[in-house]
């Protein structure tokens, strides 16, 4: 009892302190707001769908946290500040969560309630709409049986105590839900208007409802361009004081610096070369991601399976210190291991640090070409031919050219080299055609357990098949038996993570970071580093004439 | 000539069919599904997946439902846009890349005739220097190299014309400018080459010794008669600005077709890739169509009997 | 009719054979069709420049497969975006310095390479010297658009003799498919076939021949229609010969003309393809390079490193000026009488 009364307590206490923070913050610079409080921001890609359900890009994850709102929402430094929420608290075996919501509105002007909650969240597991990331609610009771279809969409461990509770139960502890809920693939449905709208819902700016600070116009479902407007029926709205942010698809890095420069647009993510020369910009704003790059290799057969000396070899071949600071140099960071830095902490320590294993990511070429002749007796070959796959992005392509070249210097090993599309990589990845391939992934949610779970034997994200049973049963020990001691459930996560390094199961190369440069005079963009990364509400135009 | 036509307008059609069937299996070959996250989805999942975009029918079916569809302006559901008919992509993208593409047309053939002509009235001069050179420059530079030069002189340090976007005539200036050089260039080359010809021919002494002035002979007899060849590479020059529009729309971010066909191909969105090849060669037949009638009509010369060569 | 002139046998003299045996010599040197051509184009001061140009830039890339300032694949990534230097040399763009953040730095201390450390053409982005690859990319270029152009040369030469020689309803039938090739734009061809074969040089070069050899089976079957009513093609017919014998011997070395020029013309729009293809990101893949790659690399970052641009658009536009030069002078020398 106690434990949930002090939940419901720091949530409140949070909320005060980020609007007291706020208004500090406004009050001391005493910032006049422009007139036109309208900010022009820059997409590379195309936004697919704005269906919650269908999301999977971070586009649309991005557009969907400004115009749509969940239980909870993630704020500056990846806290959590009450959404549709108000309050929660969690039962002692931290199986229930229990969440009152707040009374507030759809952009057409109906309530959101519990039963808005219980609808999105059934048709996201249900088997006939086929989300892609029905995943995140595995820890949800009865997940498993209703995304096969064995029990019907209502069997789901989520249910309306009338109009303004909403109960979840879970089949076993998950401290992290809190901000699962916090994500799109959460976020509350209108059944009504998605009955109304079938097939052709959320395909456009007008099939959908928002109940979020900004509501999408002026998007037909393939255009490029896009604006979020204001939404007056939003329950903070008074706090919003963008009226739109106008997007746009720029793909052409060279394009969007010049049209920064112009300042037809209020911000550029920069590549490593425009990063380079505008360093000392008082624009630039270094935005970190829990995002990892690393190299994975197939050891369902062939030359890496049960080869620890190869792995290793490839492993200390690859400076990764060269990769980030003169290759990319766009910022990003060299590994410290799988999981990023700057993702979890506890008492003051960096997971990163708490797991940290040099010899996993360290540069020793003459050790590398040492275990790489042993690797090669092994396997009883005098040469070896590997392909190597990546996406053909820019940063895909840089880090492929860096690696052949780092590899090069290991006798015996011809590198054949592939930069392909995305749906290519992912598909060629899942079918194990490849012998290495560079991957990514970015953070859902801030835990370690975001990236530890990846590598387990049967995660399908885990294309190399690398199987280790210390470090199935420590990440399996943190989601079950420990899931509610955080100290044993950190340290579990701390010894899958050395275990795989130790095994060297992958090579991390690079934790992305950018350099984005924002015009001095917007402010209040909220940046976080995992899931969805933007967010708009509290953004504002100064005077600048 | 309606005969010709019926016969040209089967020929079309014949075409298109087979353009049709080719891209068809063609693109049956090639790996890639709508799924993107497929490893996440059970396999009842996947199927369903697929069955909502058609992909669990026998290929023999799928083909049939295609021909029909295309025949009714359906060309499927993109992979790339989810629920998004192929056809709505086409239609709502193929105003900016018609505009464009005639823009660049007019502004790359009119005066690529003039100074054609122009070469060829003061042939060995240095005028005929000049306008040789620069048709030259025209063919040799890359669209592309020209668009990134113009964005950056014109557009940003200059700040005469947008550097990207879409909106209103002065958006298009820069993009119709890297897309005219090249068929600008062709015109003028082939004017020159045609006029030149023509100013030795007997009819135009014919006219000299009649007393016509120069001018008048130039405007009366030559122009006129140089120009009907000129009207035979419209199609070369149609599919010349086709293929620029792919690049220059990516770097203006126009939401044209050419656009949207490189992201289809470097997405793997097929049923888009599939329709934009189709309605590219529609409308190729149907400029190569338009100037053997325009041909036949202006040149007395021709007879239209459908042995045309 | 009326007025029969007779003209009695004495009234015809003899001329003195010994005086006037030379009215039938022929006083220039006998020249063959080939040799008329060249001195034709000798003539044609641009197209012989045009040909030494070209000559240059074919032995310097080949060439550089033996010896090259430095390997166009190693990488330093100490020495990534360096710009042009030259030993001796202070101007702005050849000193190595370079505007960053608002001011001139001398971008060769800032990376700590030693003093005799220059590139001629400066470094790219993994810190690969520009000139070896540009050489290297020029190299590649023009490797596929000639063997392209060979493919091209030998599925167009063999449709169009044969369309041409066989005519009747072979013919028809080849040209309706011909007719049906051309009205597909030749970049949605290439494009298909290039996702199918999946990007690469060979794959690049196969789409770029399939896609274009329509073109020249046209002038062919043309050609071929007008010379198979030729006297000496009866004659060799009415003799026995075989058709093969007779397109080897008789047709081939009078259509050599137009196959050269034609071909002359086919290299640069290959060129241009591969550039293009390459600059849309289904080109040659990496770490090969092509003057389409290298410019598309050199555009991103044109604003900051305009050198890494404009090296290769100079070289692909050079060779694209040479060859439209040089094709035109041969057309010229070949046959005064083509249009173009």
């Amino acid at each position: 009892m106690a434990m949930q009364f002090s939940k419901t307590l720091t949530l409140a206490a949070i909320s005060g302190a980020s609007l007291l923070l706020f208004s500090a913050c406004g009050s001391k610079s005493k910032r006049q707001l422009a007139d036109d409080q309208t900010l022009h921001w820059v997409e590379t890609a195309d936004l697919p769908t704005m269906d919650p359900s269908k999301s999977t890009d971070v586009v649309s994850g991005g557009a969907l946290n400004n115009v749509d709102e969940g239980l909870l929402r993630i704020g500056q430094g990846s806290k959590l500040r009450p959404g549709i929420a108000k309050a929660y608290h969690v039962s002692k075996d931290g199986k229930t969560w229990t969440f009152n919501l707040r009374h507030s509105k759809w952009s057409n002007g109906a309530p959101v309630t519990a039963t808005d909650f219980v609808y999105g969240w059934r048709r996201t597991v249900k088997p006939s709409t086929a989300a892609q990331f029905a995943y995140l609610y595995n820890h949800v009771k009865n997940y498993d049986a209703v995304n096969k279809g064995k029990k019907a969409p209502s069997q789901l461990g989520v249910e309306a105590h009338g109009k303004y509770q909403l109960v979840v139960t879970l089949s076993r502890p998950q401290s992290y839900f809190k901000y699962l809920v916090a994500s799109q693939a959460f976020l509350p449905q209108n059944q009504q208007v998605v009955n109304k709208y079938g097939a052709r819902y959320a395909t456009r700016s007008g099939n959908a409802v928002y109940n979020g600070p900004f509501k999408l116009t002026g998007w037909d479902g393939t255009n490029d361009t896009w604006t979020l407007k204001k939404n007056d029926q939003y329950w903070d709205a008074k706090a919003t004081k963008l009226k739109a942010v106008k997007y746009r698809v720029i793909k052409d890095q060279g394009t969007w610096l010049s049209q920064y420069q112009t300042g037809k647009v209020d911000e550029l993510m920069t590549d490593g070369t425009q990063y380079r020369h505008l360093k000392t910009s008082p624009d630039i704003h270094i935005r970190g991601s829990a995002s990892m790059f690393y190299l994975e290799f197939n050891q369902r057969n062939g030359f890496f399976k049960n080869n620890l000396d190869a792995r290793k070899a490839i492993s200390l071949a690859i400076d990764k210190q060269s990769l980030t600071h003169n290759i990319l140099a766009d910022g990003s960071q060299a590994p410290k291991g799988l999981v990023p830095q700057n993702l979890a902490k506890k008492n003051g320590v960096d997971f990163a640090d708490a797991a940290y294993v040099k010899s996993g990511t360290t540069y020793q070429l003459t050790e590398a070409r040492a275990l790489w002749r042993k690797a090669l007796q092994q396997s009883g070959k005098s040469s070896v031919s590997l392909d190597l796959l990546a996406d053909d992005t820019p940063n895909g392509k840089k880090t492929v050219e860096f690696i052949q070249s780092q590899l090069g210097k290991l006798p015996g090993l011809k590198l054949i080299t592939a930069t392909v599309p995305f749906n290519v990589r992912l598909s060629r990845s899942t079918q194990g055609d490849f012998d290495m391939v560079v991957g990514g992934w970015i953070a859902d949610f801030p835990d370690a357990i975001s990236f530890s779970s990846l590598f387990t034997s049967n995660n399908a994200y885990n294309r190399g098949r690398w199987q280790n049973k210390a470090y199935d049963t420590d990440v399996k020990n943190a989601e079950g038996k420990d899931a509610n001691n955080p100290d044993e459930r950190w340290n579990d996560l701390v010894n899958a993570e050395k275990t795989l390094m130790q095994q060297q199961g992958i090579v991390p190369l690079y934790q992305r970071t950018q350099a984005q440069l924002l015009k001095p005079y917007v402010h209040g963009v909220q940046y976080f580093p995992t899931g969805a990364q933007w967010d708009f509400s509290r953004a504002y135009i100064s005077n600048h004439q | 000539m309606a005969k010709y036509l019926v016969k040209r307008i089967f020929y079309l059609l014949l075409t298109l069919f087979i353009v049709i069937t080719v891209t068809f299996f063609l693109m049956k070959l090639l790996p890639g599904t709508p799924l993107q996250n497929q490893q996440k989805l059970s396999p009842s999942q996947q199927h369903l997946i697929l069955k909502q975009y058609g992909l669990t029918k026998p290929v023999w079916q799928q083909y049939l439902i295609y021909v029909g569809g295309v025949f009714q302006g359906n060309f499927g559901t993109s992979f790339q846009f989810s629920d998004q008919p192929v056809s709505y992509l086409i239609s709502s993208r193929i105003g900016p890349s018609l505009l464009l593409g005639v823009q660049a047309m007019i502004i790359g053939v009119i005066p690529g005739i003039l100074v054609g002509a122009l070469g060829a009235i003061k042939k060995n001069t240095w005028v005929d220097t000049t306008t040789t050179i620069v048709s030259i420059l025209g063919i040799s530079i890359p669209s592309f190299v020209l668009a990134v030069l113009l964005q950056y002189f014109v557009g940003l340090k200059l700040q005469w014309f947008p550097i990207a976007d879409w909106g209103g005539f002065s958006y298009t200036v820069l993009p119709t400018i890297a897309l005219a050089a090249s068929p600008f260039a062709d015109t003028a080359r082939f004017t020159r080459t045609e006029m030149v010809d023509v100013l030795n021919s007997d009819y135009i002494e014919l006219a000299r010794a009649k007393g016509l002035s120069k001018w008048g002979v130039i405007y009366h007899h030559a122009l006129r008669n140089s120009l009907i060849p000129v009207v035979t590479i419209m199609g070369p020059l149609a599919v010349n600005i086709m293929t620029g529009s792919m690049v220059i729309e990516n770097i203006f971010s126009i939401p044209g077709i050419g656009e949207q066909f490189v992201k289809s191909i470097l997405t793997n969105d097929y049923p888009t890739i599939m329709a934009v090849t189709i309605v590219y060669s529609v409308m190729l037949m149907v400029v190569l169509l338009i100037t053997d009638i325009v041909y036949g009509i202006i040149d007395p010369r021709i007879r239209i009997s459908g042995k045309s060569n | 009719m009326a007025d029969e002139v007779k003209l009695p046998a004495d009234s015809f003299e003899p001329l003195d054979k010994s005086k006037h045996l030379d009215s039938e010599k022929i006083a220039a040197p006998n020249l063959t069709f080939m040799q008329d051509a060249w001195r034709r184009l000798k003539k044609n001061k641009s197209a012989i420049i045009a040909m030494i140009i070209l000559i240059i830039f074919f032995v310097l890339a080949f060439g550089s497969a033996f010896f090259s300032p430095h390997n166009p694949n190693a990488v330093n990534p100490q020495l990534a975006n360096l710009p042009p230097k030259w030993p001796g040399v202070n101007i702005n763009g050849l000193n190595g310095t370079l505007v960053q953040a608002g001011s001139r730095v001398n971008a060769y201390q800032a990376a700590g390479a030693g003093a005799g450390v220059h590139y001629w053409l400066g470094t790219d982005y993994l810190g690969r010297d520009m000139l070896s690859r540009i050489l290297f990319g020029t190299r590649i270029s023009l490797t596929v658009a000639i063997v392209a152009t060979a493919v091209d040369l030998l599925i167009g030469v063999t449709f169009g003799l044969f369309s041409g020689w066989k005519g009747g309803w072979v013919d028809n039938f080849m040209q309706r498919v011909i007719e049906i090739i051309m009205s597909i734009p030749t970049l949605v061809v290439v494009v298909l076939l290039i996702l199918i074969l999946k990007p690469g040089m060979s794959s690049i070069t196969l789409a770029i021949a399939f896609s274009s050899w329509t073109t020249m089976a046209r002038l062919i079957r043309a050609q071929t229609l007008e010379l198979k009513e030729q006297e000496y093609v009866l004659a060799a017919k009415t003799l026995g010969e075989s058709s093969i014998k007779i397109a080897f011997k008789h047709l081939l070395p009078n259509l050599s003309s137009i196959i050269i020029i034609q071909t002359m013309f086919t290299i640069p729009s290959a060129i241009f393809f591969e550039a293009f293809l390459s600059f849309v990101g289904i080109g040659i893949s990496a770490p090969q390079a092509s003057l389409g790659t290298l410019l598309n690399d050199g555009q991103k970052n044109f604003q900051f490193l305009p050198y890494q641009m404009w090296y290769p658009a100079i070289v692909l536009s050079v060779i694209m000026i040479a060859f439209n030069i040089f094709a035109d002078g041969l057309r010229d020398a070949f046959d005064p009488q083509t249009k173009g």
